[in-house]
């Protein structure tokens, strides 16, 4: 990772804001091509939102409840995926190795997976709104929908960072195993398919090492169907998580240099 | 470079359009639609008040909604889950304040359920019969349905042998000497005193002598009470007394006195004393000459007052020491305006139902009082909710928070900004109830029907003796037909009606007079249709009379007042019926001519040429 160098070429802004767009739209273009992750991504929340929010309710509130925590399952998707499998693939294929020799910076390759988590994020966010919406009777204050909706989509900032730790560790072949080896269970004992107080004890107690209970956590004070826990102490676990997992992916890349 | 130009363009124009298209749905996602105002219809003690400014105890939030469950208060907050099939009632525009709590009442007659109609959820009661606290004290431990205020009360209070607080009807243990107190104090904790209150009055400030318990035994009291574990609080009305008190420990003095204006020290001694002061304002102003009768009765608007509270609004204390009487009001406002300058913690209490103050209602007169003080908007209903509470102990109640009594009240308009608004109330709960504010709480009697009043209009000129134009005729009356023990007598001397007896205790409101009855048996209504006004002449001894009207409910009703005077040389007097606050005037049970209490004791008057026209 040593692009930036002395020797790379300065860039004028217009020309860098360029490289930032064409990469975004290059890695958008190729995920939204690749039906093997649009497919799950995209229509998983959507399907358990229809058959848990809209089909069979538990209770008059689980529209409601759902719509948050499958709002934060659905980000961790194109997060994860975008970040774990997208770039052990690329690091593998030895396409990142050719990015590298381009004088694109590496902020611009990261950004754009990011933007791409996003974009998905956003088409999950508006399916999810409209289908609680105009199917499950859902209704939000204004200030409501428009914090649900951030909470869910900051999401993307530690579910890539965490993607990004596992792709750095992880082999191509084995990140799409590996992904959903953390991304299924972690979704399931943080209580995002279904509230974590229907959990056992057990879990409950072991679900506060996951990043997803405390973003499932900040996404259900908005529509106070929290487990009561404070804002700040969330906030300031989502930040140590995604350090952490920055760290780590930072030893993933040492380690790959070395070799 | 114009190709990735272009390709970079139109992806930027299509990420903008992407946010654009976002944005644009979570505007248009629905909202929940404003409730139906469910407030009129609530047979349940579940609910949710959505949308309203609350003052929680301390401050106002804005945009809050209130979750009620079961009689309790289940939530507090901005964007509270609730279940879509709750009830909900629209606070958008209202605020909502804790049930208010009145830091001093006396209780009988209909007080309890006139101060929860106008939002006093709980009364701080500081002197009623122990017999009439303990048959209500049970209400205040459930959550059942109720329709009046939880009682908190002193009970009995310590007075000394004929004095303040022994003339009012109620039988009164009198306190000898500082040795009775520790006996006294345990006799009052059996009894159910919540605390104990202690009177300093020695009538001074009315231009009266009374007899009053001397320091010694004021500070025994105080000891034995802390003794039992029990507060003591101290009636005062002078600067002197209150010092004194706070100086034998005291935990707090009911009333603000009215002689003289607190120095800064004085006010540091009480506030480093952590003494807590109820300044009682609405009577001060009452004993100044400035009830707030006329802006209370605009202020209640249409919501219905009980005779009662007509009754005592309208009656006024009688006049003492005109000079220090005058400004009574002024001064007691400047001192509280002192005290929460240093820092003393106020509790806000109406000392209802005294003469120029209604229970209930007056605690919105004592708010506005308050504020004139200085107070500020929040710290005046903190003085009215949370500060009463924390101070005695009632942490189930004076705030809105999770797990409170959902005892509410829901007024229309920003009190933040004008707490003036505060008697336009939309709604009271109590116990998570809604209480019927249009019903008066009262055993109506019978009501006969009226027989129409004779032509003439004179009723006696008392020139062939004690007679009359017609009807059953005139009688001596007195608090005797409601269980007092006045007496009165009546002759004609020199072609009027001479009226003399004596006042005496035994009664809440002693009177002693005589009645006319212009129906053919006593209290059969007559209606006087199309007559407007009361004439007669008079001339007596010089103290303030009362002209009383009980109307067709007979004597079970609570009679109607008008204060007239009787100076030594004859005057003609003109009562518009009008001004008897009643709902019927021109329908006649009875036309009393009374001497009320205080002052107790013998009067007479004479009265002449009758006439309603």
């Amino acid at each position: 990772m040593a692009t930036t160098g002395d020797g790379a070429p300065r860039l004028g802004l217009a020309r860098r804001f360029c490289i930032y767009v064409l990469e975004a739209r290059a890695q958008f273009l190729s995920l939204a091509r690749t039906p093997g992750f649009t497919i799950p991504t995209l229509v998983f929340p959507i399907m358990f939102y229809v058959f848990f929010g809209v089909v069979m309710r538990f209770s008059p509130l689980a529209p409601t409840f759902l719509l948050a925590t499958y709002g934060v399952f659905g980000l961790i998707g194109p997060s994860l995926f975008g970040f774990g499998v997208g770039f052990a693939a690329e690091r593998d294929s030895g396409a990142l190795l050719l990015k590298q020799t381009t004088p694109m910076p590496v902020a611009a390759y990261l950004l754009a997976r990011v933007a791409t988590a996003l974009l998905f994020g956003m088409a999950i966010v508006l399916g999810l709104f409209l289908l609680g919406a105009f199917a499950a009777e859902v209704t939000l204050y204004r200030g409501q929908w428009f914090a649900l909706a951030g909470v869910v989509l900051s999401s993307v900032v530690p579910f890539c960072a965490l993607g990004l730790a596992i792709g750095a560790w992880v082999k191509a072949q084995s990140a799409v195993a590996i992904v959903n080896l953390v991304y299924l269970p972690m979704a399931f004992l943080s209580g995002l398919w279904m509230p974590i107080s229907l959990l056992p004890t057990l879990v409950q107690d072991v679900a506060v090492v996951f990043p997803a209970y405390h973003q499932s956590q900040l996404a259900l004070k908005v529509v106070d169907m929290d487990q009561g826990g404070s804002v700040g102490v969330h906030v300031l676990m989502m930040g140590v998580f995604t350090v952490v997992f920055l760290v780590v992916a930072g030893f993933g890349f040492r380690r790959a240099g070395q070799t | 470079m114009t190709g990735p130009v272009r390709t970079v363009a139109r992806s930027a124009t299509y990420v903008g359009l992407t946010i654009v298209v976002f944005v644009g749905v979570l505007m248009a996602l629905p909202e929940p639609a404003p409730p139906e105002d469910a407030a009129d219809a609530l047979p349940e003690a579940s609910f949710a008040i959505v949308r309203v400014t609350v003052f929680d105890g301390e401050r106002f939030r804005p945009e809050q909604e209130v979750r009620v469950e079961d009689g309790r208060i289940q939530g507090v907050g901005r964007w509270l889950a609730l279940p879509p099939d709750l009830p909900r009632v629209d606070g958008r525009g209202k605020t909502l304040v804790p049930g208010l709590i009145d830091g001093h009442v006396h209780t009988f007659g209909s007080t309890l359920n006139d101060a929860l109609r106008f939002g006093v959820a709980t009364v701080l009661d500081q002197f009623s019969d122990p017999q009439l606290v303990a048959s209500k004290r049970a209400a205040r431990d459930t959550l059942a349905r109720g329709d009046e205020a939880d009682l908190f009360s002193a009970g009995m209070l310590a007075t000394a042998a004929g004095g303040h607080g022994t003339r009012y009807g109620v039988p009164v243990e009198t306190v000898g000497g500082p040795d009775e107190a520790p006996a006294w104090v345990r006799a009052r904790k059996q009894e159910g005193s919540d605390w104990i209150k202690v009177v300093h009055e020695d009538g001074s400030t009315f231009g009266m002598d009374i007899a009053t318990l001397d320091r010694h035994t004021i500070g025994a009291l105080i000891a034995a009470a802390h003794a039992e574990d029990l507060r003591a609080v101290v009636h005062v009305s002078t600067l002197e007394h209150a010092l004194e008190a706070v100086a034998l420990g005291a935990d707090g003095l009911v009333h603000v006195w009215r002689d003289a204006l607190i120095d800064e020290a004085q006010a540091a001694r009480i506030a480093e004393a952590g003494v807590f002061v109820v300044p009682t304002l609405s009577v001060a102003a009452s004993i100044g000459g400035d009830a707030l009768e006329g802006e209370l009765l605009e202020a209640a608007g249409d919501t219905p007052l009980s005779p009662m509270q007509r009754q005592t609004l309208a009656s006024r204390f009688p006049g003492g020491d005109e000079e220090r009487v005058s400004n009574a009001g002024d001064v007691a406002i400047e001192n509280v305006r002192r005290l929460h300058a240093a820092g003393v913690r106020l509790i806000a209490g109406t000392d209802a139902p005294n003469p120029g103050t209604a229970s209930g209602l007056s605690m919105h007169g004592e708010l506005r009082l308050l504020r004139r003080a200085g107070l500020s908007g929040a710290d005046t209903l903190a003085a009215a909710t949370s500060v009463p509470a924390e101070i005695f102990g009632l942490d189930d109640r004076g705030a809105i928070e999770e797990g409170r009594i959902a005892d509410l009240v829901l007024v229309d308009g920003d009190l933040e900004n004008d707490l003036s608004l505060s008697p336009r109330i939309v709604a009271v709960w109590k116990d998570g109830y809604r209480v019927d504010r249009s019903r008066v709480h009262q055993e109506r009697p019978q009501t006969q029907s009226a027989s129409p009043a004779p032509e003439t209009t004179l009723i006696a000129d008392f020139e062939d003796g004690i007679g009359a134009a017609f009807g059953f005729g005139w009688q001596v009356a007195s608090d005797r037909m409601q269980g007092g023990s006045s007496t009165g007598r009546l002759s004609v001397e020199s072609g009027a009606l001479r009226v003399e007896g004596e006042v005496a205790a035994g009664f809440p409101f002693p009177w002693a007079g005589t009645i006319y009855f212009p129906g053919a048996q006593p209290m059969q209504p007559v209606d006087f249709a199309g007559r407007e006004v009361l004439r007669f002449r008079t001339r007596g001894d010089g103290r303030t009379y009362m002209a009383m009207l009980f109307g067709a409910g007979g004597s079970a009703s609570v009679p109607a007042g008008v204060p007239f005077t009787a100076p030594p040389d004859w005057v003609a007097v003109e009562i518009p019926l009008v001004r008897f606050p009643t709902d019927a005037p021109g329908v006649i049970g009875g036309l009393a001519f009374v001497a009320p209490a205080p002052p107790l004791g013998t009067f007479a008057f004479e009265i002449d040429d009758v006439e309603i026209r």
